[in-house]
């Protein structure tokens, strides 16, 4: 900011030279942050010794050594098999926790009740509950329920909209849409329960798909509640899998464990690209809307 | 002295590709009030940031007072700005929004606040002077906004569609108030507005923008009789001015005579600078057509049609009247008439026009010469 | 809005059953567990209670306090940090620049993946003795570091695995950023306001609800942080990276002193309740409530 007039040509210059510091520090984070990842692609395409030797990215004997063998894992099954077990607690997770999520924002949202203002703060309460207090007794009733080494403890909880994040960021959606059209659809003869499937649902989509989307990475990266749950090697998922892969071939095979580690991040990056818009939104209803 | 004084010439402005000011010359006189208006997107706003500084031109120079300001960091224009929005900052009170300015510029406390409460005391926000914008009406955050710019004591105030955001009824008490605080202040106002009561009622001078360009530039009242063409004749008047298409059959030294669908108008008119044959325009303003027996009988200045009433719009004092009348035009023509003439859809109606009222454009749109009555009137 | 509050019940009875069956219950369960000697191996019925047994011998016990001394220091570190860093790209990323969705994805991508063991497993590499960080100072002319190993600088590497993960707080950040009209800004230009001036009168305290939204949750989280020191250090060296949470699984599931883990999750749940009674109980002094709901009319 000068006093003096500044010639036009010199602004232009300068508004340039700015873009281009912004496009340098972009690009130069950008690049730090992201080499490690593009390290470890590179690293699951060479051979052991080439590895550890240099920083460049490009393997100069390019094998598949390390993702076939990381493929087999050292194990009697196959990294096929710990991906399946992934999904199959993943999947009734996701389904179960937009159904509650769902039901009890709606409630919660749209109605008037007796005690809603505790019932809705005990929700919020529950996020910032660290999860650590409840870990243990959790887990002696699920031993209880005889549950252990099942996937029954990593998703029944979710029928019940434990997770108090997803149920609070529908009711933030729900609060900025005007109930205009559900009143219509009471007028035209709707009940609760039908407002809600035929123009609830559909209009709050872009939320339900968050919903989905975050569970389902969350849960794709979630290892402690499988670490104490699940005991036999058959039913871990992808997480415990990588863990017990470097206690095995520590040092040994790293091209294995970068190529498995490598594969074990494609469903979040593959998901992430096709929806990503739903995660910002997802993330920014919660804080700022509120 | 050219203090308030503020000169365009030539000024530019795109933005990537696409040209949103195309060249306007403009010299506003200290003390003027002079409103920008236009349709959206006709660059009215873009100018006005161009006059403040929030946008710098592609093109051209910008004065205000004796100052070539073309690339002047906005806050030292000497220039204030009332946004659309108010851009009050949330988070101040009112006395802190309204001295902001001057705490930036590093005037001590003291008179900072003299300056607020003086200014507060102007708009009658003494009593607000502690209060977060949040806590205010729409009206009264209209008058903070107005304060922090009075508070600046500017050469230039700057009006960015003011009123857009309050309802209708506190609209026009805030424009008596703009009007008022202009004629106390004395100093020279830009204001953007789309909404042409607005320009009329407050303008000195109107400038009207379309496209990117000046269309015409005078006085409201000058607008509204002698719009240079076809824009401005359509932009400025409600409801809109009838317009019938039409082809020259002679033209005279004093008059043009044109041919509509079934009848011919001689239209008194200075220079016959169309030739016959030419398509032109002819505009009629649906308050200067006359219902039967309001039409003197002598006047050869008038004519009288008839019509077939189509459809009634009554608004108390007055009523819309849309008119089919075949001898002028295929469409409907808009007729605005004193409220208590009782009318029936369906029956017919004498209207009466005078022709010296009438408007004549050529096919470029540019209005044809000087009606008679004009020349006679600047004779005067 | 519907007044009637047999469905209003009904459609919440799934959260109140989840609340009472898997969060109040165990809440309390564990509240009651510190106060026991429980052993995991045990019948639950053979619990005896201790009284403040647990919580004496807590007292006394140097891991405990070396654990908690960590796990402040690993909070006090990554969450300031973390803001920090997550506003500067937020910033940078608000500019208006050709192409800048593409960075703003591709920042976001750590914070996907960074929860994933294969990262924390890609971190134990990418610090081992001779891998990426230790090649990259090798090739820059300097000495390797034992990153791993050292307990200066083990604790370290977790700081850095949750710096990676700004992208939530980030796109935080950047929304609160695109939620302030730039009218305020130009304002402020008018008024004469510099860059520098603007950013610390205008967006700072604009700012200031999603700075405590993202300082809440960065707290919590932080606290919590288990899989960085299982997978990357196992809580070594020297138990250097030993973080709280990790003592809580290690009592229970490897001790097996259940009561003992249960009185430590409880320590670690209060010290989080302060800190967030604490941060809204101060809120009222630093947050700016906007509220652009009421400035909208």
């Amino acid at each position: 900011m000068s006093l003096m007039p500044t010639p036009r040509r010199d602004i232009a210059w300068i508004g340039r030279a700015n873009a281009l510091v912004r496009y340098g520090v972009l690009i130069g984070v950008g690049l730090i942050m992201l080499y490690p990842l593009f390290w470890m692609v590179a690293a699951s395409f060479k051979p052991n010794h080439e590895i550890f030797g240099s920083v460049s990215l490009w393997p100069r004997d390019p094998t598949m050594d390390g993702v076939v063998k990381g493929w087999r894992t050292g194990t009697e099954y196959s990294f096929a098999t710990y991906l399946l077990n992934s999904f199959a607690f993943i999947i009734p997770k996701v389904v179960l926790t937009v159904v509650s999520s769902v039901l009890v924002a709606y409630g919660f949202a749209r109605f008037r009740m007796p005690g809603k203002q505790l019932w809705f703060a005990l929700m919020v309460a529950t996020i910032l509950l660290p999860k650590s207090v409840l870990l243990i007794p959790q887990y002696l009733m699920f031993r209880e329920f005889g549950w252990l080494d099942t996937y029954l403890p990593l998703y029944i909880p979710c029928a019940f909209a434990t997770d108090g994040f997803f149920v609070f960021m529908v009711v933030q959606f729900l609060r900025g849409i005007p109930p205009d059209m559900e009143e219509a659809a009471v007028i035209d003869g709707c009940n609760s329960l039908q407002v809600l499937w035929h123009v609830v649902v559909p209009v709050i989509m872009p939320a339900i798909i968050s919903v989905a989307l975050f569970q389902f990475m969350w849960s794709l990266n979630d290892f402690l509640y499988p670490l104490i749950y699940l005991s036999s090697v058959g039913k871990y998922p992808v997480a415990l899998a990588l863990k017990m892969a470097i206690d095995v071939t520590e040092a040994t095979a790293w091209n294995e464990v970068l190529a498995m580690s490598t594969i074990a991040l494609l469903p979040s990056l593959i998901v992430f690209f096709l929806a990503q818009k739903y995660f910002v939104e997802g993330i920014t209803s919660g804080s700022v809307k509120g | 002295m050219t203090k308030g004084r503020v000169l365009l010439r030539g000024v530019m402005k795109s933005f990537g590709a696409v040209d949103v000011i195309k060249g306007v010359d403009l010299e506003i006189a200290p003390g003027e009030l002079t409103v920008f208006v236009g349709p959206s997107g006709c660059g009215k706003s873009t100018l006005l940031r161009l006059v403040s500084g929030l946008e710098l031109p592609t093109g051209g120079s910008i004065m205000i007072g004796d100052r070539d300001v073309t690339c002047v960091h906005p806050s030292e224009r000497g220039i204030a700005m009332v946004f659309q929005s108010y851009a009050l900052y949330p988070h101040m009170s009112v006395a802190e929004n309204m001295g902001f300015g001057l705490k930036i510029a590093g005037l001590p406390k003291a008179v900072i606040k003299e300056k607020v409460a003086k200014a507060a005391e102007i708009l009658q926000l003494t009593p607000l002077l502690d209060r977060k914008p949040r806590a205010l009406s729409g009206g009264q955050r209209q008058r903070v906004a107005i304060g922090r710019c009075i508070v600046r004591e500017p050469e230039v105030f700057l009006f960015d569609e003011p009123l857009s955001n309050l309802d209708a009824a506190l609209r026009g008490q805030m424009r008596v108030e703009i009007a008022r605080l202009h004629a106390k202040l004395g100093a020279t106002m830009i204001y953007v507005t789309h909404d042409q009561v607005e320009a009329m009622t407050l303008a000195t001078r109107i400038v009207v923008l379309n496209a990117g360009r000046i269309e015409q530039i005078g006085a409201p009242i000058e607008l509204y009789r002698h719009p240079a063409n076809l824009f401005v004749a359509g932009f400025i008047g409600s409801p809109r001015m009838n317009f019938m298409d039409g082809i020259v059959e002679a033209a005279e030294a004093d008059a043009v005579h044109v041919r509509l669908n079934a009848a011919t108008l001689r239209l008194p008119r200075h220079e016959g600078d169309v030739k016959p044959g030419a398509k032109v325009t002819v505009g009629i303003r649906p308050e200067h057509f006359r219902v039967g027996s309001a039409v003197d009988a002598g006047d050869d200045q008038a004519v009288e049609f008839d019509s077939v009433i189509d459809l009634v719009e009554r608004l108390g004092g007055e009523t819309l009247a849309h008119l089919r009348m075949p001898s002028l035009s295929d469409g409907v023509l808009v007729v605005k008439i004193s409220g208590d003439i009782p009318l029936r859809i369906g029956t017919g109606l004498r209207v009466g026009v005078r022709l010296a009222q009438c408007h004549l454009f050529d096919a470029d749109g540019r209005a044809v010469g000087a009606s008679a009555a004009r020349v006679a009137a600047v004779a005067a | 809005m519907y007044d009637n509050r047999v469905s209003g019940y009904l459609y919440i009875a799934p959260f109140l059953i989840g609340l009472a069956t898997f969060t109040l219950f165990p809440f309390l369960s564990s509240f009651l567990l510190s106060f026991s000697d429980y052993q995991l191996q045990d019948p639950v019925q053979q619990a005896r209670f201790l009284g403040l047994g647990n919580y004496i011998q807590m007292a006394s016990d140097d891991t405990f306090y070396g654990s908690l001394g960590v796990t402040f220091l690993y909070v006090f570190i990554t969450v300031p940090l973390k803001l920090a860093f997550a506003l500067f790209i937020a910033f940078v990323l608000n500019f208006k620049l050709r192409g800048i969705g593409f960075f703003r994805t591709a920042y976001y991508v750590p914070s996907i993946l960074g929860g994933s063991v294969a990262i924390a497993v890609l971190w134990r590499y990418v610090f081992a003795g001779d891998g990426l960080i230790n090649q990259v100072l090798v090739w820059a002319g300097g000495e390797p570091l034992n990153w791993l190993g050292e307990p200066a600088y083990a604790l370290f590497t977790i700081v850095l695995l949750r710096l990676w993960q700004f992208g939530s707080a980030m796109v935080v950040f950047l929304a609160g950023l695109q939620n302030i009209p730039t009218d305020l800004y130009e304002a402020a230009t008018i008024d004469g306001a510099g860059k520098a001036r603007i950013f610390f009168t205008i967006t700072l305290p604009l700012l200031t609800p999603v700075i405590f939204f993202n300082f809440i949750m960065q707290i919590v989280q932080a606290f919590q942080e288990f899989n960085g020191p299982y997978i990357i250090t196992g809580g070594g060296p020297l138990k250097s990276t030993y973080l709280l949470p990790l003592m809580i699984y290690e009592e229970a599931f490897k001790y097996f002193n259940v009561g003992y883990a249960a009185a430590l999750s409880w320590v670690l749940f209060l010290i989080i309740a302060l800190f967030t009674i604490i941060a809204f109980a101060s809120a009222k002094y630093w947050v700016f409530y906007g509220n652009e709901r009421e400035d909208r009319e």
